[in-house]
């Protein structure tokens, strides 16, 4: 029975902020308006309101709560896709060096072409590079595969952090540096309708990935032997969700910039509500990471006058609430 | 044709053999008892026969199938492995991890089924481990943990049990709760097991409770001798791979007849 209640609950709450977010924002619009517009739409009558409102909704605040939804969930289910795959619980989506790539990459594209496109292009066409050298490296030393991979992933993120410090240096001050500098504290002011279809499609592809591979993820959490023992080809297993979860994280950041802490904290709050069995946490994951980026993006629109970026939000909320984790998760094994 | 045989296998992580010549067979309802020194390759051979190393030279055939040629899920339909007391990751429930055991059976993108939720839950019932299915196998004790890997194991449906010294760390009664429950698993299903172990006393005892038992002493890369418990374990050959001084005893409790090899003293 709390099962079901918490089941309707994760299932509901993505759908909840969703709505919320389409009546908050400088724009007032009310309750009313929206469910009229909703009733109209499904209805296929014509709604008479001016077409600021619809256009206000339609255009802007529904494809950039979905953009929320989908980049939320993409971190958070590739966080805890990652934790399972390398047995360790403090490991995060960016742990291949996915974002160090994407960031590296949007900051090329920022100083060389300045465009939406080549930005979007650039910083997803990093992501992948960043994870295939940690691979790469990974795949010098065979005996322990895992850690070396995940080392292989800290080598290439610091080299990209330097070469994204790099450019940060020669950037022109008043006008390439102040936007290097936001894309990477990211955002989801860039979303637009047409963006979405685009830059969903890794996310969606890379989510079900690893929604469907979601059972393997607790045999491999045993460890090589045991799962081969089990009857899984390990090697394919693995190299799939890398992939999966690679996909889903730089189709995620290359459209919204680094955003830290969700791919993180978000799976621990979903061991804590779920537990520790990926068919329930994978979705539990997408839900709440999902659920939490609105939210974040709703309080970072709404605190000021100018837009609070994503990052100093999820790391202030998330750095204090992971503290909290760590000190009483302590007794639980871990 | 025996149910699995081991014809010349030798293996090596780099350009010197770990061991070579290696040849076994394994019957049904049998036990065999792998034996020897630290480091002389137990586990590494046991991977050769999980299939997560390939033999360099040499076969191993399953029901006449060399392994080889079989996919890991193929394998796993017949030979099931419980770990050593191993490193745990994430605390999952104990019925999670005897579900884990139906892996073989599902498929790539999907889940474990109703019916293999029945199926671990016999396996768990069958070793009086019901109570503890919600409970977190991290919080187990050490022999609690090693049933529920047991556990496991028989929810593969396997018709052999790969253990690796399965009662390493586990104090007097739980030890022999283990060697108790693996006794009566073989002598009612006709299971066979395989385990590595650093006890010669194991092979006695399931000799002396009427359970095929052979012996594989393994020793200067190789195995030096195979044959029952009697006729291998002893003074001469407990000597030769330890190199220690030890004394075989033997006695009557009821109408069983048991048998000890005891320690006295290491040699130089």
């Amino acid at each position: 029975m709390k099962r079901k209640i918490i089941n309707v609950g994760l299932i509901l709450c993505p759908i909840g902020f969703v709505f919320l977010s389409l009546f908050i924002g400088r724009y007032p619009i009310s309750i009313v308006s929206i469910i009229d517009m909703f009733w109209s739409k499904l209805t296929f009558t014509t709604y008479n309101l001016s077409d600021i409102y619809q256009t206000v909704v339609w255009e802007i605040r529904m494809p950039r709560a979905i953009l929320g939804a989908l980049v939320g969930g993409s971190l958070a289910m590739s966080g805890a896709a990652f934790q399972g795959l390398f047995r360790n619980p403090l490991v995060s989506s960016g742990i291949l060096g996915v974002s160090s790539g994407a960031g590296f990459g949007a900051a090329l594209a920022i100083l060389i072409f300045n465009t939406q496109t080549t930005i979007y292009l650039f910083a997803f066409g990093f992501a992948l590079l960043a994870v295939i050298i940690s691979y790469l490296i990974g795949k010098v030393y065979n005996t322990a595969p895992t850690i070396m991979l995940v080392l292989g992933g800290t080598i290439v993120s610091s080299a990209f952090a330097a070469l994204i410090s790099f450019i940060k240096y020669v950037a022109d001050p008043s006008d390439k540096l102040p936007a290097i500098v936001f894309w990477l504290m990211g955002s989801l002011a860039s979303a637009s309708l047409q963006d979405l279809w685009i830059a969903g499609i890794p996310m969606v592809i890379g989510m079900g990935g690893i929604w469907a591979l979601r059972w393997r993820i607790n045999v491999l959490s045993m460890g090589d032997r045991q799962a081969r023992s089990l009857g899984i080809n390990t090697t394919l297993n693995k190299g799939l969700l890398v992939i999966f979860a690679t996909l889903a994280t730089a189709g995620a950041v290359a459209v919204s910039g680094t955003i830290g802490w969700v791919g993180l904290i978000i799976p621990h709050i979903g061991r804590m509500i779920v537990g520790n069995d990926n068919r329930l946490l994978i979705p539990a994951s997408f839900s709440l990471g999902a659920s939490f980026l609105i939210l974040i993006d709703l309080t970072g629109r709404m605190i000021t006058g100018s837009e609070i970026p994503l990052s100093i939000l999820t790391a202030l909320i998330g750095a204090p609430f992971f503290v909290y984790l760590l000190k009483i998760t302590k007794g639980k094994g871990w | 044709m025996s149910l699995l045989e081991v014809r010349n296998v030798s293996f090596g992580y780099d350009s010197q053999d770990l061991f070579h010549n290696v040849g076994f067979r394994v019957n049904p309802g049998e036990i065999l008892c792998l034996i020897g020194p630290n480091g002389c390759g137990k586990t590494t051979l046991l991977d050769c026969l999980l299939g997560a190393l390939k033999a360099r030279e040499g076969s191993i055939f399953l029901r006449g199938k060399d392994i080889s040629a079989l996919r890991p899920s193929e394998i796993a339909k017949h030979i099931a492995y419980v770990p050593q007391d191993h490193e745990k990751s994430f605390p999952y429930s104990v019925m999670d991890i005897v579900l884990m055991g139906r892996t073989p059976y599902t498929g790539m993108f999907s889940s474990p089924s109703f019916e293999d939720r029945h199926i671990a839950e016999a396996a768990l019932d069958l070793l009086g481990l019901n109570t503890l299915k919600e409970r977190p196998y991290t919080q187990l004790s050490g022999g609690e943990g090693q049933l529920v890997m047991l556990a496991r194991a028989l929810a593969q449906k396997t018709s052999v049990i790969v253990m690796d010294e399965p009662t390493a760390h586990l104090d007097f009664k739980h030890e022999l709760l283990i060697m108790e429950t693996m006794v009566q698993l073989v002598r009612e299903t006709g299971l066979s097991i395989i385990m590595a172990t650093h006890f010669p006393n194991h092979a006695f005892y399931f000799e002396s409770n009427n359970i095929a038992t052979t012996v594989a002493l393994m020793n200067k890369k190789t195995l030096t001798a195979v044959g029952s418990p009697t006729d291998i374990l002893s003074e001469e050959n407990i000597k030769s791979i330890y190199n220690i001084k030890a004394k075989v005893i033997s006695c009557e409790v009821g109408d069983k007849k048991l048998k000890q090899i005891i320690p006295l003293n290491t040699l130089l």
